[in-house]
């Protein structure tokens, strides 16, 4: 399993899922992927469906509705997968830790690998983030 | 027409409904007015001053319950906006949807939230709100008491007294 995670982390393709944010750290994934900071050079696409994808980003405090589509997203993707969570809301639901329309955490629902914090994380934040977790799954170190 | 022009007009057609006008700064004015009389000011203000309705907004103070419905004239950039109040405990107003179409789905989402019920309304579903979400509990009112046993509401994060 880990030989096949480290094939695939040469090119690792994104799927970007939003559980109710406000849509700038969406944007902020976005800009990564503009030729300014290209990581579209490394091979990391965006892909339209959830079974092409290996590495899952997911932005927005997790509303009670967008909870039961996450965790039969997390169902569908094909593992091994990695999970990425970008933007204070998605770490601990952030200022809407008293909403009443987000109960739970993310990462009591699924298990979450890497976790970028920042209201929005700068781009060079996401891709400081995302190389750490490379280098530690390929040093072997990672969690799976 | 020009600003006074407007305020004048409204001024003198429904001189028994209106409260109170309230001048905020020369693009907004607030005018308050009776609860029985919003048809026919809604209706005025956008079939014959051709206004735009821009959104509704509703709040629950302590001894009342009020509704805004903001509407923009954009040749003099003048937005008015209607103020309701509504007693307690008898939370009903007549609904606007008959009129005009873009009022449906935010008085929709003002009766899940607050509660407040529109007689008229065509079709008044959940529109925001999940379907396992219990009746009759408005979650933006004074008195909403967290009702979830199983929400999870501190960071786990435990801090060392010394």
């Amino acid at each position: 399993m880990s030989i096949k995670l480290n094939a695939l982390l040469n090119s690792p393709w994104l799927f970007h899922l939003s559980t109710g944010s406000c849509n700038n750290c969406d944007i902020e994934i976005l800009d990564c992927l503009t030729p300014r900071f290209d990581i579209e050079r490394f091979g990391m696409l965006l892909v339209g469906s959830i079974k092409h994808a290996d590495v899952l980003l997911i932005t927005g405090s997790g509303n009670r509705k967008s909870m039961e589509r996450v965790k039969r997203l997390y169902e569908q993707i094909p593992k091994p997968c990695l999970v990425v969570a970008v933007g204070e809301c998605a770490l601990s639901r952030g200022m809407f830790i008293h909403s009443y329309n987000c109960p739970i955490p993310i990462d009591k629902v699924i298990p979450v690998d890497v976790y970028i914090p920042g209201c929005p994380p700068k781009p060079e934040a996401i891709i400081a983030g995302v190389v750490k977790l490379i280098e530690k799954v390929k040093a072997g170190t990672a969690k799976k | 027409m020009t600003r006074e022009e407007v305020l004048g007009d409204l001024r003198k057609k429904f001189k028994d409904d209106i409260i109170e006008v309230l001048d905020k700064s020369p693009k907004r004015v607030y005018i308050e007015i009776k609860p029985e009389a919003i048809i026919q000011v809604a209706s005025y203000i956008f079939k014959d001053l051709k206004a735009r309705f821009n959104t509704a907004s509703g709040v629950d103070t302590r001894y009342h319950m009020e509704i805004l419905y903001h509407f923009l004239i954009e040749d003099i950039n003048l937005l008015i906006s209607l103020r309701i109040k509504i007693q307690k405990p008898k939370l009903e107003i007549d609904s606007l949807a008959t009129i005009f179409e873009g009022v449906n789905w935010i008085e929709r989402e003002i009766h899940e939230i607050l509660g407040i019920n529109f007689k008229g309304h065509p079709d008044l579903r959940r529109l925001l709100l999940p379907d396992d979400w219990p009746d009759g509990v408005y979650p933006l009112r004074r008195d909403y008491k967290e009702w979830d046993k199983n929400a999870i509401r501190d960071r786990g994060v435990k801090c060392q007294k010394q």
